[in-house]
């Protein structure tokens, strides 16, 4: 190997580790679990960061609903199922059941 | 509903759950799968009435959730007691519900409009807090099969749910049943 190419060889390593940490930062989005289970959301406060994945999934015999009015919305979740929102928007949202609105919640995105 | 009509509808469902407490020791896990399908069934069938009858949307919304709900919890009721292989087993408490539940049906087809609304709602109230009362002192208590226990637990807070959100709703119609008293009056 060569001097230059050497020396470039290093310039590009360099560069990799000058760069992986700010890729680690934009890192691949995290996914978080909100269990629907025996009519609450556990936990009932998730913070996330914006791009992260939510998913719902109801452990209950009956069908339950992710609702935020104006921000998200999931209708239908049936029993089993589970529903996936992209956190899009930064903000604190509460959101209940819309079948059961004794149910609330409240997810906040940083 | 009158008062007595409500009165009637307290009388049954607290004589139905009433009946498993006389007989002493309380009821076997066969029974309590009994009466746990039934109980789900008996609100299925008012539901549907109240869902098919009713002329308020919030009413119909409320019975469509019943049947909704119900047959959620019944299926997996039905599923455990498959699984368990336990065969549901007729009881006194049980038939009673049963019982009840036909009468209800019976009181609510000769009602109509807020007559209706008013009385089947009442009869939620008193039906969702009575099995909440019943779960509490008889059918967890007496569960043997762990998995059972957990599934009357696990589905408790549905009747709760449906109890808060019944209450809701007969403050709501008495709300409104009251503004038309009163705009008749000051008409």
């Amino acid at each position: 190997m060569n001097t230059q190419r050497r020396r470039l060889l290093i310039a590009a390593g360099s560069a990799v580790l000058l760069v992986a940490p700010a890729f680690r930062a934009n890192a691949a989005p995290a996914t978080y679990t909100i269990e629907i289970d025996a009519f609450e959301f556990k936990p009932a406060t998730l913070s996330v960061k914006r791009g992260d994945v939510v998913r719902w999934h109801n452990a209950d015999p009956v069908p339950h609903t992710v609702t935020a009015k104006g921000t998200f919305d999931s209708s239908s979740i049936a029993a089993g199922a589970t529903w996936q929102y992209t956190a899009a928007k930064n903000g604190r949202f509460d959101y209940v059941c819309a079948f059961h609105p004794t149910m609330k919640a409240t997810l906040v995105v940083e | 509903m009158t008062r007595i009509g409500t009165a009637l509808a307290v009388a049954l469902v607290t004589a139905a759950f009433g009946v498993s407490a006389q007989t002493g020791g309380g009821p076997n896990d066969a029974q309590i799968a009994a009466i746990v399908v039934t109980a789900n069934q008996v609100d299925i069938d008012a539901g549907k009435l109240a869902e098919s009858k009713s002329t308020n949307k919030d009413v119909k919304a409320f019975g469509k959730m019943m049947v909704t709900d119900h047959t959620g919890v019944n299926k997996s009721a039905k599923d455990l007691v498959t699984k368990l292989k336990v065969k549901p087993e007729d009881n006194p408490t049980a038939e009673s519900l049963k019982k009840g539940g036909e009468e209800n049906v019976k009181h609510l087809k000769t009602l109509k409009g807020a007559a209706f609304d008013k009385a089947y709602v009442e009869h939620e109230v008193a039906y969702h807090q009575q099995v909440i009362d019943a779960m509490d002192k008889t059918l967890i208590p007496s569960a043997q099969n762990a998995e059972l226990k957990a599934l009357l637990v696990k589905v408790r807070p549905a009747f709760i749910a449906h109890l808060e959100h019944a209450k809701q709703l007969q403050s709501s119609l008495e709300k409104k049943a009251a503004a038309i008293n009163h705009s008749h009056m000051a008409g």
